[in-house]
């Protein structure tokens, strides 16, 4: 385990610098100028330069992708271009948002779909099943911006019971989760489904029926943990994508998380903020992989990690 | 099983949304947050609102765009001296008294190379600055140039906190009416109001749909400009209040003169025919645009107040273009770049159509907002649309249409040269009275009317929207944010 630990933390390692040295290349490469962003048209060669020096971008590109590497071992992720504003401050404002954000969907989507999902399994071709994966194809097919400004229209202004945006506490929180939440259930309780249903016609299955167990025994216990893995590794993967920001739901709850930061920095070519970002989501995802493939080992205890 | 849960869910639901009632302080939807508190640096429109209500500056100006004392009344002791003194008391928001040496020390700042001010070029001017007492300064210029009080419009920071590096872009000092709380986070900031201590925070709500359904639920205010038109009469409808005010904000089509065919004139003017601006300002904007014939609105000092915009005349366009070989078997091909803004793709669109009936068929280039303002800046483009904003003074049309402004040195992105476009702007820059200025003014834009460097589109209005409670918010026509020094709750 240490040593599958180990080689994880290694990998992490090299894969995030990796993707910070693609990703700080390619964004020098797309067009547009920070400093014409910045300082508009009215401005004078002279002074375009200046702000460019001042701003270290007349280095060569190499150059500032060493500029870029030291700041990064010393915890330093330099200051936005645009705002001057610290990037750690600006990311430090903007990750509790999305881990709550992220944690609360995948919460929804998980209540939501385990149950959705068995009853469908369970009840196969019943109308239970029929009802549940109309449910899932209805949750797949409405875009986030067409169901959160319908939650907002129903919750917040019929109803009147929940904020229409914002982030002020627990009630700002639900309609983004759900939004987000009920997308990811959709296609989540057809994977719990499939692989509850593959699960369920296994001879073990038929073993625990005939020694007399429980229906709900069997479904619970021996059917459902069985038939996790392949939806653990759903949920790790979505997981990576909610981390890494919900651009369009947090447009329409105004909600301050990664993705909005992420969009606005490439919008104005705020490099440094822009670097920050991708590293971050590229963290994210090689943590959460790490830490589902942990999860197999304890779900199926003869995958035995970094052995053989 | 599904039943409780749903059960569960609207227990929570009902619990957590216990109304509140409506707070103390006022609350004003943005689409974009400012970027900075720091009028030194500040260039978006945001900021520059924001800052007006922290900031004082020396001028500001009057609905015909002239310049008019603010903190400071001035006058002309030669050619290149300009003398301002400051007028009434003023304190910064930390209790220190504002003084010449602020002046003088905010002047220097921007000026200082070091300091990468993007406000540093238009400032170039000032050759030096000398304090003459504790109310006056002077101002020195290197050339002649009888706007240069127009350009003194960065608010003044306390020269204390300059000296020691102090952080105004978070932590803004002041000596405007209102001054910072706090900015806990990008989208939303808090000031208070220094006449009777009432908060106003900023909060920002970027999809406008939702900026009015908060409008709706009480969880903001007012709100201001960049609401689509149905939209308003959806709130129209509902109950809240809705004005409008004519703005000076010029929406136009650029031409690339270096191009074969956008650098016929006969192109240019066929486009200004073909086009049916009365249609589009009446179901794209509701009414809410009035029809622009020259960067100047009529209503500036320096204005055109008698040129006609181009009729709607698809026939005569047809005509124009079959001078040139273009029929609807053979027709005109031209690229159309835009910003990948929803609304700017929406009015491509029917723009496109409208070309399309004069057999001009348009292929419409949308680019995020880096790549197309790159694209346009190179001379990549055949025709393009965009719009001015926030124009003050008459010395933009040296940065737009003179021939030593082809960028990088001004905004002639579509390579426009003429020696008489130059000739008037330098005989309108060297006047020796307003009426010659004025005149000088008009000739030119009657000749750029003519000749279609631009064509022309509309003047957006600004469009402010409260609810029914909130009274006294008096709309600006620059779509500043002034009107919260005397808005109130009833």
């Amino acid at each position: 385990m240490v040593n599958f630990i180990a080689s994880r933390l290694l990998s992490a390692f090299v894969v995030v610098l990796g993707v910070s040295c693609i990703v700080f290349l390619f964004i020098h490469l797309i067009p547009g100028d920070p400093v014409e962003v910045m300082l508009g048209e009215s401005a004078r060669p002279a002074d375009r330069e200046a702000l460019r020096e001042a701003l270290g971008l007349h280095l060569p590109i190499l150059q500032q992708l060493q500029n870029y590497y030291i700041g990064l071992f010393q915890f330093d992720l330099g200051h936005s271009l645009h705002s001057s504003r610290p990037v750690l401050a600006l990311m430090a404002e903007r990750i509790p948002a999305t881990l709550e954000l992220a944690l609360a969907s995948l919460i929804v989507a998980v209540a939501i779909a385990f149950p959705l999902g068995t009853i469908a399994a369970i009840r196969q071709h019943t109308l239970w099943d029929q009802g549940a994966m109309g449910f899932a194809l209805v949750g797949v097919s409405i875009p986030n911006f067409v169901m959160g400004p319908l939650l907002i229209l129903l919750f917040s202004v019929i109803l009147g019971w929940l904020p229409v945006s914002g982030r002020e506490g627990f009630a700002s929180l639900l309609l983004p989760a759900i939004t987000l939440g009920s997308a990811l259930a959709a296609v989540l309780s057809r994977m719990v489904r499939a692989s509850l249903l593959e699960v369920l016609s296994e001879d073990y299955i038929r073993t625990a029926r005939a020694k007399g167990l429980s229906e709900w025994r069997v479904v619970w216990l021996h059917g459902v943990r069985n038939a996790l893995l392949p939806v653990v590794t759903l949920l790790g993967l979505q997981l990576g994508v909610l981390l890494g920001g919900a651009v369009i739901t947090e447009t329409i709850f105004s909600w301050p998380g990664i993705g909005q930061l992420t969009i606005e920095a490439i919008q104005r070519r705020d490099y440094p903020v822009l670097q920050a970002c991708i590293l971050l989501i590229s963290l994210a995802y090689v943590v959460v992989n790490t830490l589902t493939d942990l999860v197999y080992g304890w779900l199926d205890p003869r995958i035995r990690l970094g052995e053989g | 099983m599904i039943a409780k849960y749903l059960l569960w869910l609207l227990l929570m639901l009902g619990l957590v949304g216990c109304g509140s009632p409506p707070p103390e302080g006022l609350r004003f939807a943005i689409a974009n947050a400012a970027v900075t508190l720091d009028p030194r640096f500040s260039t978006d429109a945001t900021s520059a609102r924001v800052n007006r209500l922290i900031y004082q500056q020396l001028i500001d100006f009057d609905e015909a765009n002239r310049a008019i004392p603010a903190l400071a009344e001035w006058r002309q002791l030669s050619e290149r001296h300009y003398r301002f003194q400051l007028m009434g008391e003023s304190l910064f928001h930390d209790g220190t008294p504002l003084q010449a040496a602020d002046v003088l020390a905010t002047y220097q700042s921007v000026l200082d190379p070091a300091t990468a001010s993007p406000h540093r070029a238009a400032l170039k001017l000032i050759a030096s600055m000398a304090i003459v007492d504790e109310r006056t300064i002077d101002f020195h210029l290197n050339k002649s140039d009888p706007l240069f009080p127009g350009y003194l419009v960065i608010g003044i920071l306390p020269r204390k906190l300059l000296a020691t590096q102090h952080p105004f872009n978070t932590q803004p000092v002041g000596s405007g009416p209102f001054r910072f709380v706090a900015w806990p986070e990008e989208g939303r900031l808090q000031l208070e109001r220094l006449s009777d201590q009432r908060s106003v925070t900023f909060i920002r709500v970027k999809d406008p749909t939702v900026r009015a359904l908060k409008l709706l639920r009480g969880e903001v205010d007012l709100l201001q400009n960049e609401l689509p038109s149905e939209i308003v009469q959806h709130l129209v409808a509902e109950g809240m209040q809705v004005e409008r005010r004519a703005g000076s904000n010029f929406s136009y089509l650029g031409f690339n003169f270096e191009d074969s065919l956008t650098g016929q004139q006969v192109v240019r003017e066929a486009i200004a025919y073909a086009l049916d601006r009365e249609s589009i300002i009446h179901y794209l904007f509701a009414d809410g645009a009035q029809l622009a014939t020259s960067l100047l609105p009529p209503s500036h000092w320096a204005g055109h107040p008698s040129l006609t915009p181009y009729p709607y005349d698809p026939d005569h366009a047809r005509q124009l273009l079959s001078s040139i070989g273009v029929s609807a078997s053979e027709p005109l091909q031209i690229s159309y770049k835009t910003s990948s803004d929803p609304f700017r793709i929406r009015l491509a669109t029917v723009i496109q159509q409208q070309l399309g009936e004069v057999n001009i068929k348009v292929n419409i280039q949308s680019y995020d907002w880096g790549t197309f303002y790159g694209d346009i800046k190179k001379g990549v483009f055949q025709m393009y649309s965009l719009a001015w904003v926030g124009i003050k003074t008459p010395d933009i049309y040296r940065y737009v249409f003179h021939s030593e402004a082809i960028p990088p040195n001004g905004a002639n992105r579509g390579r426009y040269v003429n020696p008489e476009v130059d000739r008037l702007i330098e005989q309108a820059e060297s006047a020796a009275t307003q009426p010659a200025r004025v005149e000088a003014y008009r000739k030119l834009q009657a000749l750029v009317f003519k000749e279609l460097p631009y064509v022309p589109l509309w003047y957006e209005e600004h469009l402010y929207v409260a609810r029914p409670d909130i009274k006294g918010y008096v709309l600006s026509s620059d779509g500043n944010y002034d009107g919260l020094i005397h808005v109130q709750r009833q």
